[in-house]
């Protein structure tokens, strides 16, 4: 029975160089229903949904829309066939009004004196007043999209698709960028959506959610597709184990700490943005060796800037930084690091990496510049391709060409995992993990969380900051909590219970 | 002298106006251009021969070499174009090298096709075309305005097309579909490409624009500077029309701007040569007036500027 279903993608494999992207992957979707694509990063859900909007076609294997075989060859073809797709990369002109990011190739025409036709922005506006309205999507659209936030855009994303009368919405990780309230709001509009007749393909690797929203899942793992569940009654737990094809441990193993020595000591640091707002008010706290810190807080509080002053991509305003001995207030970002700081900083893409290099190349950026990777200034490429295959060993680096891969074309597991390699391997006395696990997997946030844990135990000290407050609870010995640039209290992880760093995260609770 | 630094400015300011509106077409779309300078030339190069070869069987006093040396100045410009099209669109070739070379090719190419074209067709060995200088129209009553009036007098008839072609380029560039998708081609070509809009498509196309309005300028400045067409053509008013849309930040009406101040600094810079009765050898430093001015202005007023974000970045669909 055919008819059932809106979407058939039937036996479809897709090969890159290297790797097997989709492996004779067969999914049906209902009409009206989200279907869920469950996977870790890399196990081919986008690639897969990629062939179904046209960007890339299937090498075997057909694709069937509404009963009918169709050769998807473009993304405006997908579009003919009401195929709409939110990808996780944002497609928006930065310097256009999100009106004209919205009409942009579907354009309202209107003709001056009946002769100049020109685009009419007008009834574009009104008509994404009424169509915001109608889903629950907030947007204003005479705003330019470079001064609104993420989740807007992600907003403007949806409504580009239903402006063009998408009736099937595919979302790539669309809660990756979101805080949690953002999340909620969004799985919200995504119920709309379907309650308004819509088919809805969600790709994730969030078990949650799918838990939240979603009719049915499929679960892909390696460009395999595993199994086929509905998601009521179905355990967390189980669709985990799928996902990764072994026993998840939810908790992180961590042996009572030892603080040795102090090595991070903050005394009164402020710093202001590029606003000229001061977003970290009067800071101090202090770090020992095998001691895990742990920033929480909610997004925006001013954490990031700690992190980024103490890295050196800040400049401080006032106050001091002390590693291990050394004030660092002032020195320059080469010199903190000799100092004794490695970074893992939030974004990887334009902070962490240097995307369009190799990946030898970028695993040896901490110190191309020293023996033996430079002799008198003249580099030798034999040291930087065995340190690179050493790392990639070592870390469990997956990539399609090793050493010679750009990073680019790498996942964002792997470009994580390629970052903390180069980092610990700095063997600093105080490593700096901000969002270590952003948008990752369950199977790279263990092997992160493990990372962690393990530099601990060798005796460094460790500055965690992130939003994931159960990342937080099972890693930290110590917490401190941020509120407004302040840290409102700091105590043995211990003595807090989840709810409780909640509550000082929302600014509910103070410190007497 | 009012009148003449502006009847003089405005003969030079324009034709480096339209120039930079072809630059503003090709960079808003994302396609660095440093070609204008030899696309200007090329342009220059087939308008004159057209004129040249009309005025050998029509006689000097008629007006249609003129305006064919006008029409066939933009389809010269354009064709040439295409070779900025291919290198940076077909074949993703550095679009800056790219520029240079087409800048150094038109400026070989055209003084050699120029003098083989003397000495074999018209059997005359020389290295130029004279034209002879354009007519000028004065409009009546309106140019009899205090001050003002300068700039309906000795007006030449290029500057009326210049000015009609820039509200033509304006109209497009901001008000219909195809300049919507040129501009968001500039800041991300992925949106178009989704948008279901052909990136390479409407790029050369700008290209093409740009060369076409680059060789209108090289003709009209063949008509009012140099008399001729030859080797020196390529003065370097294609840098200076790069330099005025870059000071407009990529846009026509600060761009406008910025070329009237190129020109009146041009214009009132001779006239005071002559009004304290310097030797002409002065006149040489006055010419570089307007560089010395985009000097001053690159340090005052580059800081808030903002180029069209995915500029000379080659599109590749696979890249995110």
């Amino acid at each position: 029975m055919t008819e059932d279903y809106i979407i058939e993608m039937r036996n479809v494999t897709k090969r890159f160089p290297g790797i097997v992207a989709n492996d004779d992957v067969t999914i049906k979707v209902r009409k009206g229903e989200i279907y869920a694509l469950l996977g870790e990063n890399g196990a081919g859900k986008s690639t897969l949904m990629s062939m179904l909007f046209g960007m890339y076609e299937p090498d075997e294997g057909e694709i069937w829309v509404r009963g009918k075989k169709e050769e998807i060859k473009s993304p405006s073809y997908a579009t003919r066939l009401n195929i709409g797709m939110v990808h996780q990369h944002f497609k928006l002109v930065s310097n256009y009004t999100i009106a004209e990011n919205i009409i942009l190739g579907v354009e309202p025409k209107k003709k001056a004196f009946g002769l100049f036709p020109y685009v009419d922005i007008k009834t574009a506006n009104e008509k994404i007043r009424s169509l915001s309205e109608k889903y629950g999507l907030e947007v204003d659209p005479e705003k330019v999209i470079s001064d609104v936030n993420v989740s807007t855009r992600q907003r403007v994303e949806i409504l580009k698709m239903l402006y063009r009368e998408a009736e099937i919405l595919i979302f790539d990780e669309p809660t990756a960028v979101l805080t949690p309230q953002e999340i909620d709001s969004l799985l919200q509009i995504i119920k709309n959506l379907r309650d308004g007749g819509k088919t809805i393909i969600l790709i994730t690797h969030k078990l949650e959610e799918i838990k939240q929203v979603a009719d049915r899942c499929a679960i892909l793992r390696r460009g395999k597709l595993i199994d086929v569940r509905d998601v009521e009654g179905m355990d967390t737990r189980e669709m985990a184990n799928l996902m990764v094809g072994r026993q998840v441990q939810m908790k992180v193993e961590k042996k009572p700490a030892v603080f040795g020595k102090e090595i991070l000591n903050i005394k009164d640091l402020r710093v202001k943005n590029d606003d000229d707002f001061e977003v970290v008010k009067g800071v101090s706290f202090n770090i020992h060796a095998g001691e895990i810190f742990a920033i929480a807080g909610v997004s925006g509080n001013g954490q990031t800037d700690i992190a980024d002053a103490i890295a050196g991509l800040l400049p401080v305003s006032s106050g001091k930084i002390i590693v291990d001995g050394t004030d660092v207030t002032d020195m320059s970002v080469r010199k903190r690091t000799e100092a004794g700081i490695s970074y893992i900083p939030e974004d990887r893409h334009s902070v962490g990496l240097v995307l369009d290099f190799d990946l030898k190349d970028n695993l040896a950026l901490r110190r191309y510049y020293k023996e033996p990777f430079a002799k008198k200034g003249v580099l030798d490429p034999k040291s930087f391709e065995d340190y690179g295959t050493k790392l990639i060993d070592k870390y469990d680096v997956r990539c399609a060409r090793g050493n010679t891969t750009i990073v680019r074309s790498m996942s964002g597991g792997n470009q994580q995992k390629a970052i903390i390699g180069r980092e610990i391997e700095q063997d600093a006395p105080l490593t700096i993990f901000v969002q270590p696990t952003r948008g990752l997997d369950i199977g790279a946030i263990e092997n992160i969380h493990r990372q962690i844990v393990e530099e601990r135990d060798k005796g460094k000290a460790v500055l965690l900051i992130s939003l994931e407050l159960d990342e937080i609870m099972a890693l930290a010995d110590t917490i401190g909590v941020i509120y407004n640039g302040q840290l409102g209290k700091i105590a043995p992880a211990a003595e807090f219970t989840t709810s409780e760093v909640g509550e000082y995260m929302m600014g509910v609770k103070h410190h007497d | 002298m009012i009148d003449n630094i502006i009847i003089d400015g405005m003969s030079f300011a324009l034709p480096l106006f339209v120039m930079a509106i072809g630059g503003i077409y090709s960079e808003r779309s994302g396609i660095t251009n440093l070609a204008l300078e030899g696309l200007q030339g090329f342009g220059a190069f087939t308008g004159a021969l057209v004129a040249y070869c009309l005025m050998r069987s029509m006689g000097a006093g008629s007006s249609v070499p003129y305006w064919m040396a006008l029409i066939f100045a933009m389809i010269g410009g354009a064709v040439y174009s295409l070779l900025h099209v291919t290198l940076c669109i077909k074949f993703k070739a550095n679009q800056v090298i790219s520029g240079v070379v087409i800048n150094i090719l038109a400026v070989a190419l055209t003084t050699f096709m120029t003098k083989t074209i003397n000495k074999k067709v018209f059997g005359a060995p020389s290295d130029k075309f004279d034209l002879g200088v354009s007519a000028r129209i004065t409009i009546p009553g309106l140019s009899k305005i205090p001050v003002i009036g300068a700039f309906f007098k000795s007006v030449y008839p290029f500057e009326f097309v210049i000015i009609i072609i820039a509200i033509i380029a304006w109209y497009f560039l901001y008000k219909t579909t195809f300049g919507l998708r040129l501009r968001a081609c500039g800041d991300n070509p992925h949106a178009v490409d989704a948008a279901g809009g052909d990136v390479a498509k409407i790029r050369a196309l700008a290209v093409c624009v740009s060369g076409a309005l680059s060789g209108l300028a090289g003709i009209c400045f063949a008509y009012s500077i140099s008399a001729k067409f030859s080797g020196d053509i390529y003065m370097g008013y294609g840098y200076l029309a790069i330099a005025g849309y870059i000071f407009g930040n990529w846009n026509l009406l600060p761009s406008l701007a910025a070329c009237l101040i190129f020109g009146f600094a041009r214009s009132g810079g001779y006239q005071l040569v002559q009004a304290l009765g310097m030797p002409s050898a002065y006149s040489d430093l006055v010419m570089i007036l307007p560089y010395v001015l985009t000097l001053f202005l690159l340090i005052f007023l580059s800081k808030n500027n903002q180029a069209p974000k995915a500029l000379g970045e080659t599109y590749d669909k696979s890249k995110r």
